[in-house]
């Protein structure tokens, strides 16, 4: 199979998730759960014999939606409440909830309150990660979480087989840090939007089937020689429930930018940590919801002992990043709460970064490019000097 | 954006409950005891949200309210300087503006106070004049603004302040047995809060170095239980008519149950009582002439109180209830047991009026209309207060189907002026208005 097969197979899954749920429904009979993003372990579904999906902003205007939420929410919890007032979330036998955003929480309301014949579970991640009794907690949240999905599928979620799921998503999440290296080091020139269109895809992808292709995508870049790189190398952070659009990601790239790393939640952040494999699950899962959060700290999240900025420089010294681009979804209060400490870190430390709101509806690129142009050129000069 | 002009009704006036010009007097003192603090050795602990500050003033540590500040700044017409402070660190106008506000202050005082200092304050500049913490205490119902908030507050002092987080869960409400105060998931959440505030009580002990008060607790507890009873009891003779009080009684009535010393708080309300029900002897109310009645929801503007509650009088609209005032501070007394007060403390945190899931939520505001005698619903959406404008949508729905009165709906904020658009209320407003007017010739012929 050809890497653009692989990649366009990815990209199909990525563009359209609930025909793909359809698709997947019909063939296997078996049931699709949608999951709100971030911090919800697909696992557990997946254990219990059902697609885990997690739900996808729509690039459709909201319309309906309106009548449910204010136009200033995030784009991504509009479109949420949009899709399940248009009728989209059919295909799903449940949608699990948990997370402790304030918009997502009135997203959560009135899904519920639309879908009245859809299993709305919820049980509410505790975000402040270094309390002494963070990881009890998480545990009984993923306990209960189970218990639920239990009572749903109308059988128990064995051990063994959330077991098989962890190793099974761990595998694919290893695939993925590994193009994440490959093309670190030029060696996978997958430009940003392919990027998205791998991990995106794993989010809603049937896991085996995804992982399949993953590890043939792999297989072609294994033998493969560095290229040599004359762009400038960048990072890009941010946007955490939604993916940027595509349009905005090439427009970043004709300015002559080689993408080189991110934090997205559409990227490294997704699957920057593992589930432990052995012991048991649920003690497992808690773990790795604290674990991911010391890897890549998230505004989402409390933790006092650890800081996204200082993470950023370091994953950029890593990867050789020359500047970052901050990409902020309109009305996202985590990143608005955040983001002084990062422009104050980066100012510290000289180290250039732009910041770029974006929307649900259309942005005006051509100023964007302007923007990134002369970003662009700030950080040649800097090289230069 | 509209600009909020001299009202041409000038006219009429909310008859304002005399008694809460006491409330003005208590806020005043308090906020010079604040101030004061550091100067009087006192341990400050900044907090948001819930109302813990029992524990911290059984303990001797001045207690600092964020909101409770940006609403003084706010309802001073003094808030400008610190969201332009903040605005000039990063934050975005979109953050909730009490967040903003208050972390406006923190720069402040951390630049004028702090490593970094030299500036020279302003003595009559309030944003710089907070004493700056010894600790900081996270303990926000629902909205996840507050936990945020509580964080970047400690990393702007450079994270040298301890923190203590109590995490208070959503009450979702799916199994067959949930409710209003009850079912398991409220049972074993209260437990789980119960514990933490255990917790938070050793953490203040370490800060203190001494330990803990638990009777002079106690003590203030069974003076907040019967001040919650008597401003309950003063609330619910508001279903007379004509509405002896109003919302924006209730609003500036706020303070002296949330977050005011104990001491003066059950003389308080026994004073609003005692003035409460006179009026009703008398049959005066709390606008002029009442012709309609109204529920309120959503958060205060609190530039605008005076403002509102002269100009819902000025259009013989009685706002009797509210969102806000009628579901949270100490809301249900009767969980708080005086000997022992921890577990009714954490389910009182449990009852902010954002922290039910819709359905459970609606059907209380519901209650309220039906209990009020409502002829229609203002809703305030407050623009960066997501975690009121959340289910209002939802609301005005039901209000229309169940009860079948009109609503009307306009947009502010709680600290943020600019995002008040008077036009818009007015015109709304007025239309709703006409149609409860109208809804009465109908019923009448």
């Amino acid at each position: 199979m050809e890497r653009t097969q692989i990649i366009d197979s990815f990209a199909a899954a990525a563009r359209d998730p609930l025909s793909y749920a359809k698709q997947w429904k019909a063939r296997t009979g078996r049931p699709v759960i949608g999951s709100f993003p971030m911090n919800f372990p697909g696992e557990l579904a997946h254990a219990a014999g059902a697609l885990p999906m997690i739900l996808q902003e729509s690039d459709d205007p909201i319309t309906v939606g309106h009548g449910l939420l204010f136009p200033f929410y995030c784009g991504y919890t509009r479109s949420m409440v949009d899709q399940a007032v248009r009728g989209d979330f059919d295909v799903l036998d449940a949608i699990m909830f948990g997370d402790h955003c304030v918009q997502l929480l009135g997203a959560a309301d009135a899904i519920r309150m639309q879908l009245t014949n859809t299993r709305v579970i919820f049980f509410q991640l505790i975000s402040s990660m270094c309390d002494p009794w963070t990881q009890g907690r998480s545990e009984e949240s993923f306990a209960k979480l189970r218990a639920e999905l239990e009572d749903f599928a109308g059988a128990k979620v064995q051990d063994e087989a959330m077991h098989a799921s962890i190793r099974l998503f761990n595998k694919n999440r290893g695939l993925i840090r590994r193009l994440y290296d490959m093309r670190k080091k030029g060696i996978a020139p997958l430009g940003s939007v392919e990027m998205q269109h791998v991990v995106k895809s794993s989010m809603v992808m049937d896991k085996a089937e995804h992982t399949e292709l993953l590890e043939k995508l792999v297989r072609i870049y294994d033998s493969a020689a560095p290229l040599p790189a004359r762009n400038v190398r960048l990072h890009l952070s941010g946007h955490f429930c939604q993916a940027p659009k595509p349009e905005l990601l090439e427009m970043i790239e004709q300015c002559g930018v080689t993408v080189v790393g991110d934090d997205l939640y559409h990227g490294f952040r997704y699957i920057s940590t593992d589930v432990p494999e052995q012991g048991d699950p649920i003690a497992g899962l808690a773990r790795w919801y604290m674990d991911r959060n010391t890897g890549v700290p998230c505004p989402t999240r409390v933790q006092n002992n650890v800081d996204w900025d200082a993470y950023l420089l370091n994953a950029m010294r890593d990867e050789k990043a020359e500047g970052m681009i901050v990409l902020m979804a309109k009305f996202c209060e985590p990143h608005m709460y955040y983001y002084p400490e990062v422009k104050e870190a980066f100012e510290k430390a000289d180290m250039p970064h732009l910041l770029i709101e974006t929307e649900h509806d259309g942005m005006a690129l051509e100023s964007l490019k302007t923007r990134v142009e002369t970003f662009v050129e700030i950080v040649k000069h800097r090289q230069a000097a | 954006m509209n600009i909020a002009v001299k009202s041409p009704f000038e006219e009429k006036k909310a008859n304002k409950l005399q008694s809460t010009r006491i409330a003005g007097k208590l806020v005043n003192d308090y906020w010079e005891m604040v101030w004061r603090a550091k100067e009087e050795g006192k341990l400050v602990c900044w907090y948001e949200g819930s109302a813990i500050n029992p524990f911290l003033e059984a303990a001797d540590i001045c207690w600092v309210h964020g909101e409770a500040y940006s609403a003084m700044l706010a309802a001073r017409h003094q808030e400008g300087t610190a969201q332009r402070v903040a605005e000039e660190r990063g934050y975005m106008r979109e953050l909730c503006s009490y967040a903003r506000t208050h972390l406006g202050c923190a720069v402040s005082n951390q630049r004028l106070r702090g490593d970094n200092a030299g500036a020279t304050p302003d003595e009559d500049d309030l944003t710089w004049k907070l004493p700056p913490p010894d600790m900081i205490i996270s303990a926000y119902a629902y909205c996840s603004t507050g936990q945020q908030w509580d964080e970047m507050t400690s990393r702007v002092f450079g994270k040298k302040i301890p923190i203590f987080n109590v995490s208070l869960p959503w009450i979702w409400g799916s199994k067959p047995d949930a409710g209003y105060l009850r079912g398991q998931e409220w049972e074993e959440t209260s437990t789980y809060v119960e514990r933490q505030l255990f917790d938070m009580v050793k953490f203040i002990e370490e800060r203190t170095g001494k330990p803990y008060p638990w009777d002079r607790l106690y003590s203030m507890m069974a003076d907040i239980r019967r001040a919650s009873e008597l401003r309950l009891e003063a609330m619910e003779l508001c279903t007379a008519q004509p509405a002896p009080a109003s919302f924006f009684d209730w609003v500036v009535s706020i303070a002296p149950i949330n977050n005011l010393p104990v001491a003066g708080v059950k003389d308080y309300f026994e004073t609003v009582l005692t003035e409460v029900k006179q009026r009703v002897k008398d049959g005066e109310g709390a606008v002029p002439d009442e012709k309609y009645r109204l529920f309120f929801d959503g958060i205060m503007n609190w530039n605008k109180v005076g403002w509102l509650a002269n100009k819902f009088a000025k259009w013989d609209a009685a706002v009797v209830a509210g969102r806000y005032t009628h579901m949270a501070f100490w809301q249900e007394p009767s969980l708080i047991d005086p000997n022992a007060p921890v577990r009714g403390m954490a389910q009182n945190y449990l009852i902010c009026p954002n922290n039910h899931a819709a359905p459970i939520l609606i059907d209380l505001i519901m209650g309220l209309c039906r209990k009020f005698k409502v002829d229609g619903m203002v809703i305030h959406a407050s623009r960066t207060c997501r975690a009121f404008t959340n289910p209002q949508f939802m609301i005005a729905d039901t209000a229309h189907k169940q009860l079948g009165i009109p609503t009307s709906m306009f947009e502010g904020d709680v600290t943020d002026e600019s995002f008040y658009k008077d036009e818009l209320l007015n015109s709304r407003v007025e239309a709703m208005l006409e149609a409860i007017e109208h809804r009465r010739m109908v019923h009448a012929a």
